[in-house]
């Protein structure tokens, strides 16, 4: 059986005839081509096949799943009937359930295989043109990949529902080095729908090795002070990950999110606007329908500082007793502000641009300390100089109260689509 | 002989190797259960295996994989991975050299001999774990119990003529403990158990009693806890957080792609780059006569796995390889190249990477700190080229004239690590392994990280 909704349907009896009151299949095939380049130099061609099935079960209100990477049908009745027995030990949850009823839908976007010239093409001038323009870039690893997903989730409700996505993803992890000198490293991660653009052009490469080669030459904030940072593009992600972790199933169903009362309410300043748009054109690298199998909607998430959405699973909504997300989150785009971003670093008297940042996890209440990397000193709404050794000490949900401006520019990685964010009263310590 | 190797012989397949190759067989077996505030929230098991081939010529690597284990699937890798190989030869054209000659054959099965256990039996004991904690801590605000068992079996053929099968099991359970302070949350992470499958590392519910009440009594006393002073601080940093620093600071900066990459390690072989006090180990599967986290014999290249020992009384000493890197630096490979799935490559990892103790006491080292913190239970950590780093402290305690004081709240420390290193004034006499390691880069592995406690300059994130 190769047909793969034939697998899902197969996945969903099997599940049925070994006992399930309610059974739920996933079938995702993945292709995946990927050209690797190492140390600067063209290193790897690697071309993987998998599936991925998921079989989840409920009877009697306990759940179990199981995954595996086989599909064929011996493989997948043996696997529904170690998840039938793994249920029996589960606690009953009158908040398990599956997908109800929908009209089955399918959705495609991309191409369904990849370009391998284009791909060596691309690759070879992104050498060639960043050995030129950043001669003291050093391309520790890049990777070009072509990935072809085709995903089928059908449930005993009558779910039916298959996508289809050929996504190009490009990843760059760099540094720059001049003499003995060497800078911190960066990385980053575009999606493209195609390679008609040289790949310096993806998202903030371009930028990014700029500023690379800017920063063998660090040194630390001059003394410890309170005062603004302005969050680039590249690191905002790190940021609204407190947000969009405490609005989720596990820091709501614990009841240790810090906004598990805040539905309606302002958390953020009035200049901050978030979306999911897992199926925007904006977004190269989405998703069509849910883990549960709803197909995904795009929805606003914090509007002019408003929260107006959990993003609360089936499962978490029931638990919690508040309306299940229209999308499983991710895809995030924060809307433009009306800061041109040479007015907003000139509007800060004393901060950094912070570019990266190397730190832990913010505690529940959303304190958090780190490094900034890859970042910059303004002093007089000038940038002065990049920095190294210098720590962060602030609380998420401070700064996103705090947010003073948001930039006119954005930049689109294809997975998410981020501004620049200046916010105040953050505690920056140099050595 | 069972699993993957008992399903597909990949010896018959040789005749098929045309150039420079590896074929290697795995499956990843996991099993998760949680409960969060007794809900159980995860119920799941996942299994991954397949077969994947890496070929070489010339300076151009190859890959395949299926998750197919037939002799169609084996045939095809080896044919895919081959003509990627010659794709990308043809394309570079880099006429190096080929890779160093390495020979093994070896079987290492750390799998339990015991019954195994079902599901349910697993989901009760979680359960139990659960119930106990939320019956003898009644004042918590959330729980969170989590077992997450990973078996990794490989079975690896190479066109140099190595063999190995290895089965490496990990089984970690994980409590995290929420109390509510002035209407906002702290917690206090802590993970046991290590090498082993369920069976082999964990007794009964309740000979984990002791360990929840002592992770239980310092939440209490976090949870009054105060911010740290921000800047440089002298500190002692137990076991934990010694392991992670060798790991995360030095380990990545002496892995050899990276040195390649810039790593500042690379300008200071035969330096002195540490206090004499500080010898550094990447251990492959003994240390100090004892097995580690994660013992690895063969690598998956078939290169049998030396310890490397990176810094020696303060020396830098050794770089960590695979045989690409070994060839270009000249060297011999160390048996660092690691593979997390079936489908990945093998890449330059670290195994188990340890700073070795010395012969202080840790009461005296915390009795000789005026002004000072003890920090004690590391979060996540990340490293530079530069060797500058960043851990999360997510437990520690303020030091005020060689006394423990109060507690501090979660705080970050950093620095660079080779200057850092330079002030180790103190090294512990005992050594502590942290058996939940997983570290990232392009693929996580498990690792395992250990020490003994340091006493050195540190600078606090703080307010």
């Amino acid at each position: 059986m190769t047909d793969p909704r034939k697998i899902a349907e197969h996945g969903v009896s099997a599940l049925l005839k070994a006992g399930a009151n309610k059974a739920h299949c996933r079938l995702v095939r993945t292709e995946r081509h990927e050209l690797n380049v190492a140390s600067g130099e063209m290193s790897l061609w690697r071309t993987t096949f998998d599936d991925q099935v998921l079989l989840l079960a409920i009877k009697d209100n306990r759940k179990a799943s199981v995954t595996l990477n086989k599909s064929d049908p011996e493989a997948i009745s043996g696997a529904a009937e170690e998840v039938l027995a793994m249920t029996q030990g589960a606690q009953p949850d009158e908040a398990n359930d599956i997908a109800e009823s929908q009209p089955p839908a399918s959705f495609s976007v991309g191409h369904g295989t990849p370009d391998w010239e284009a791909m060596h093409r691309r690759m070879r001038e992104h050498l060639e043109d960043t050995s030129t323009r950043y001669p003291k870039v050093l391309l520790m690893q890049a990777i070009l990949e072509f990935v072809r997903q085709d995903s089928y989730l059908v449930n005993s409700n009558g779910v039916d529902l298959s996508a289809k996505k050929g996504v190009y993803r490009f990843t760059s992890v760099f540094s720059a080095k001049e003499n003995a000198k060497v800078s911190s490293f960066n990385g980053i991660q575009v999606s493209l729908r195609d390679l008609r653009l040289p790949l310096s052009e993806a998202g903030s490469v371009d930028r990014l090795y700029r500023e690379i080669s800017e920063q063998v030459h660090t040194r630390p904030v001059p003394d410890k002070f309170t005062g603004d940072v302005i969050i680039a593009p590249d690191t905002l992600g790190d940021v609204l990950n407190f947000l969009t972790f405490s609005i989720r199933d596990r820091a709501l169903i614990s009841g240790t999110s810090v906004y598990k009362n805040s539905l309606n309410q302002a958390l953020a300043s009035p200049l901050l606007n978030l979306y999911s748009r897992p199926v925007s054109d904006e977004i190269a690298d989405g998703y069509f329908f849910t883990a549960d199998g709803y197909p995904a909607k795009n929805s606003t998430i914090v509007d002019r500082g408003v929260l107006l959405t959990f993003l609360l699973s089936l499962y978490g909504s029931k638990k919690v007793g508040q309306e299940r997300a229209v999308n499983d989150g991710e895809a995030y785009v924060v809307g433009a502000g009306e800061t041109p971003l040479e007015e907003m670093v000139k509007s800060v008297e004393r901060g950094i641009v912070l570019v990266r940042f190397s730190g832990g996890n913010p505690s529940d209440n959303g304190d958090l300390s780190g490094v900034a990397k890859n970042s910059y000193y303004i002093e007089g709404g000038q940038i002065r100089y990049p920095i190294s050794e210098t720590m962060l000490s602030c609380n998420v949900a401070d700064v996103l109260r705090n947010i003073e401006a948001v930039s006119r520019e954005r930049v689109n990685y294809g997975t998410k689509v981020f501004p620049w964010v200046k916010a105040s009263g953050v505690t920056i310590s140099g050595k | 002989m069972g699993g993957i190797a008992g399903r597909i012989d990949l010896t018959k397949f040789t005749g098929l190797f045309k150039t420079y190759t590896e074929l290697r067989a795995q499956e990843n077996s996991i099993t998760q259960i949680m409960f969060v505030k007794g809900n159980n929230v995860a119920n799941v098991r996942s299994v991954t295996s397949g077969v994947s081939a890496r070929a070489y010529k010339n300076g151009a690597w190859g890959f395949a994989s299926s998750p197919a284990l037939t002799p169609e699937a084996v045939s095809l890798v080896l044919q895919v991975a081959t003509e990627n190989a010659l794709f990308l030869d043809a394309k570079e054209q880099k006429g190096k050299a080929p890779l160093p000659l390495q020979t093994i054959s070896s079987v290492n099965d750390f799998s339990t001999k015991k019954p195994r256990l079902s599901q349910k039996e697993l989901l009760d004991f979680v359960r139990q774990i659960d119930a106990d904690i939320a019956r003898r801590y009644p004042n918590l605000a959330s729980r969170t119990v989590t077992l997450n068992c990973l078996d990794m079996e490989k079975t690896l053929v190479t066109s140099d003529g190595s063999h190995s099968h290895s089965l490496i099991p990990r089984s970690n359970l994980s409590v995290i403990l929420s109390l509510e302070k002035d209407g906002q949350p702290v917690e206090l992470a802590e993970v046991y158990g290590g090498l082993g499958q369920f069976e082999h590392v964990f007794d009964s519910p309740s000979s984990l009693d002791e360990a929840i009440d002592r992770q239980f009594e310092h939440l209490s006393k976090k949870s009054e806890g105060v911010y740290p002073k921000a800047g440089m601080h002298t500190c002692v940093l137990d076991a934990n957080l010694a392991g992670i620093l060798a790991h995360e600071a030095i380990g990545h900066t002496c892995e050899a792609d990276l040195v390649r990459g810039g790593s500042v390690a690379g300008e200071w072989i035969g330096k002195q780059v540490a206090s004499p006090l500080v010898t550094l180990v990447d251990f492959a599967n003994t240390a100090l006569g004892e097995r580690c986290p994660v013992p690895v014999y063969v690598d998956d290249e078939g290169t049998p796995a030396q310890d490397v020992v990176i810094i020696e009384k303060g020396v830098l000493k050794s770089f960590l390889h695979d045989k690409e890197s070994a060839l270009y630096f000249g060297v011999a490979p160390t048996g660092n190249a690691r593979a997390f799935q079936f489908s990945d490559e093998p890449l330059i990892r670290m195994r188990n990477t340890a700073i070795l103790p010395g012969e202080s006491q840790l009461e005296d080292m915390i009795a000789s700190i005026e002004d000072g913190y003890y920090l004690m239970k590391p979060g996540n950590g990340q490293a530079d080229l530069t060797s500058e780093f960043m851990f999360a402290v997510n437990l520690g305690y303020e030091i005020k004239n060689g006394k423990l004081g109060r507690a501090i709240k979660d705080t970050t420390i950093s620095g660079i690590a080779f200057d850092m290193l330079k002030t180790v004034s103190m090294v512990s006499a005992d050594m502590k392994w942290l058996n939940a390691g997983m570290c990232g880069k392009k693929q996580p592995i498990p690792v395992g990280m250990g020490g003994p406690a340091i006493k050195c300059q540190v600078k606090i994130g703080g307010r």
